[in-house]
């Protein structure tokens, strides 16, 4: 038996290592022929010896693979150091600086610990309310006349949504729809759709929307834009697409922090100008990915904004059983910015919300 | 100017030997364009270089075989491994079932054709997870033993040494001893499934 007999680990060893001589491996085949017992145990021995051989040589691959990895990082961040050594006579500088160093630090601080007690009053959501805003006349008419589902007073409550689908399923913030009594989507062109909530989650506060028209289409053949789950680095700049009043409003700028209010990572901080209506707004890198949705901004100070994350759309939309696939691939990312915004523009509408 | 290092097949066969210089060429020739597709699909950094680094070890095992033989281009071959990776990824987290078989494919019919390829490659994945847990369970000294020479590439010289053998044979005995016990739970392990 090859369990107790350890010199068949060493032919073993040399058989996969291919260092037997002609006459050893003859002798090997003919004991393999003749011996079925110790043929089954000599062939097990051999494949799992094998395996480790395998699992080695790819560990080492994988090895230099990640070394390659790291030197062409540092290659391409090629950045010189240069130590300056602290001589004697900057000593008295480096003290003074040191000293208002730790000014600074402690004032700081106290700055912040002010302004923890106020947290909760500071973060607002952006949802617009509409009651004091008119609209043109000749607009009401025309909707009248070419959908019977227009409604007749102006909305309470509006915020922005984005088309998941080309057949109706939009996403926009929860806060936006929660209480309606009736939900309308609004598109550029100024058409209006009766839409109903399909799914919401209202602690990420993401909801879903369907319109009701079954006949309803967006745009031709796949969504331009894709979603990126993955959170996409701090200084990334992006863009957004939203309905703080009744014209479609572009606003730019940059991912400030991977997590959003208190910490809560399933939001981003950005530093990018948003107003009430534009809850909802999709969030666009440079590639055309949506990365989150505009939800809220810090009331006290002006440009920090609030936005939930792409991947809590894909796990509401993932625990619900709606039959709802995202795209996957984007035809934005070798676009100019002009026609990015063009492309998302016919798929960014405004969500317009009725409460008694 | 024709360079015969830099032809595809003598690439294709350093890069079996896992030679550092075929695959370092092949690696920063084939990263960008996959880098800024995964861009354009969802994708960060992390995941070009994960994503990358395991379509390079599937073609690794790929040029191991004897009767191996690309019949594309080896770019061609690392996008088309890179894209199915990555849907298959997506598909995880998205936990949505039927995304490659409908959407994903639609740019290109002919990427899909490497799917048995990255089926062996998780299958062949699968076992080498299975030989490692065994060889965790084996408990001390074997375990340590077995993995400094299978995953740390020393020497029995150099166990017998760190182990406190008296020679190279003997570590090697013993070697031979937890080989044997490798074996009982490795095969017991899967003959149980």
């Amino acid at each position: 038996m090859i369990g107790q007999d350890f010199n068949n680990w060493d032919l073993a060893e040399a058989y996969v290592a291919n260092t037997l001589s002609a006459s050893e491996l003859a002798n090997l085949h003919n004991r393999l022929s003749s011996e079925p017992e110790f043929a089954t145990d000599f062939n097990e021995c051999v494949s799992m010896l094998l395996s480790l051989d395998h699992s080695k040589k790819q560990k080492q691959f994988r090895n230099m693979l990640v070394q390659i990895h790291h030197e062409s990082e540092t290659k391409s961040s090629n950045w010189r150091v240069r130590t300056i050594p602290l001589r004697t006579h900057y000593l008295r500088t480096g003290a003074i600086a040191a000293g208002i160093a730790i000014l600074t630090t402690l004032s700081t601080f106290s700055i912040v610990s002010h302004n923890e007690k106020k947290r909760s009053s500071q973060y607002s959501l952006l949802r617009r309310e509409l009651e004091t805003i008119k609209r043109s006349q000749s607009a009401l008419i025309k909707n009248i006349n070419e959908t019977a589902t227009t409604p007749v007073t102006p909305a309470n409550y509006s915020g922005t949504g984005v088309a998941l689908s080309n057949d109706g399923y939009f996403v926009t913030n929860y806060h936006v729809v929660a209480g309606a009594d009736s939900i309308y989507i609004q598109r550029k062109d100024g058409h209006y759709y009766k839409a109903v909530l399909s799914t919401f989650d209202e602690k990420s506060d993401v909801a879903i929307l369907k319109v009701e028209d079954k006949n309803f289409k967006i745009g031709k053949g796949e969504l331009p834009y894709s979603f990126a789950t993955s959170k996409k680095p701090l200084g990334s700049k992006v863009f957004t697409l939203g309905y703080p009043q009744d014209e479609i409003v572009y606003n730019e700028g940059y991912i400030s922090a991977k997590n959003g209010y208190l910490g809560d990572s399933l939001q981003y901080r950005l530093e990018l100008p948003a107003s009430p209506g534009q809850s909802g707004a999709p969030v666009t890198d440079n590639n055309g990915n949506i990365i989150a949705l505009v939800t809220g901004k810090e009331s006290e100070s002006e440009g920090t904004t609030y936005a939930v994350g792409a991947k809590a759309i894909v796990k509401l939309i993932s625990n619900s059983d709606l039959n709802l696939k995202l795209p996957q691939s984007n035809k934005l990312g070798r676009m100019g910015r002009e026609q990015q915004i063009q492309s998302m523009e016919q798929y960014t509408c405004s969500v317009k919300v009725y409460k008694k | 100017m024709y360079n015969p290092i830099d032809t595809e097949a003598s690439l294709l066969a350093g890069l079996a030997k896992g030679n550092r210089k075929a695959t370092e060429a092949i690696y920063k020739q084939h990263i960008r364009p996959i880098k800024s597709w995964i861009g354009q699909h969802g994708g960060g950094e992390d995941d070009v270089e994960d994503i990358f680094q395991e379509a390079m070890v599937v073609l690794y095992e790929k040029a191991q075989k004897d009767d191996f033989r690309l019949s594309c281009k080896i770019g061609t071959y690392l996008f088309a491994i890179c894209k199915h990776l990555w849907y298959k990824k997506l598909q995880k987290d998205q936990k949505a079932p039927d995304i490659l078989s409908t959407d994903a494919g639609m740019d290109d019919e002919k990427d899909w054709a490497y799917e048995d390829d990255l089926n062996v490659h998780t299958e062949r994945e699968t076992h080498y997870q299975l030989l490692n847990d065994a060889m965790e369970q084996l408990g001390e000294p074997c375990s340590s033993l077995l993995k400094a020479f299978y995953h740390d590439d020393k020497s029995m010289q150099e166990i017998a040494a760190a182990f406190g053998y008296t020679n190279p044979d003997n570590a090697k005995t013993q070697k031979y001893k937890c080989l044997t016990r490798l074996r009982k739970i490795f095969y017991g392990a899967k003959a149980k499934w």
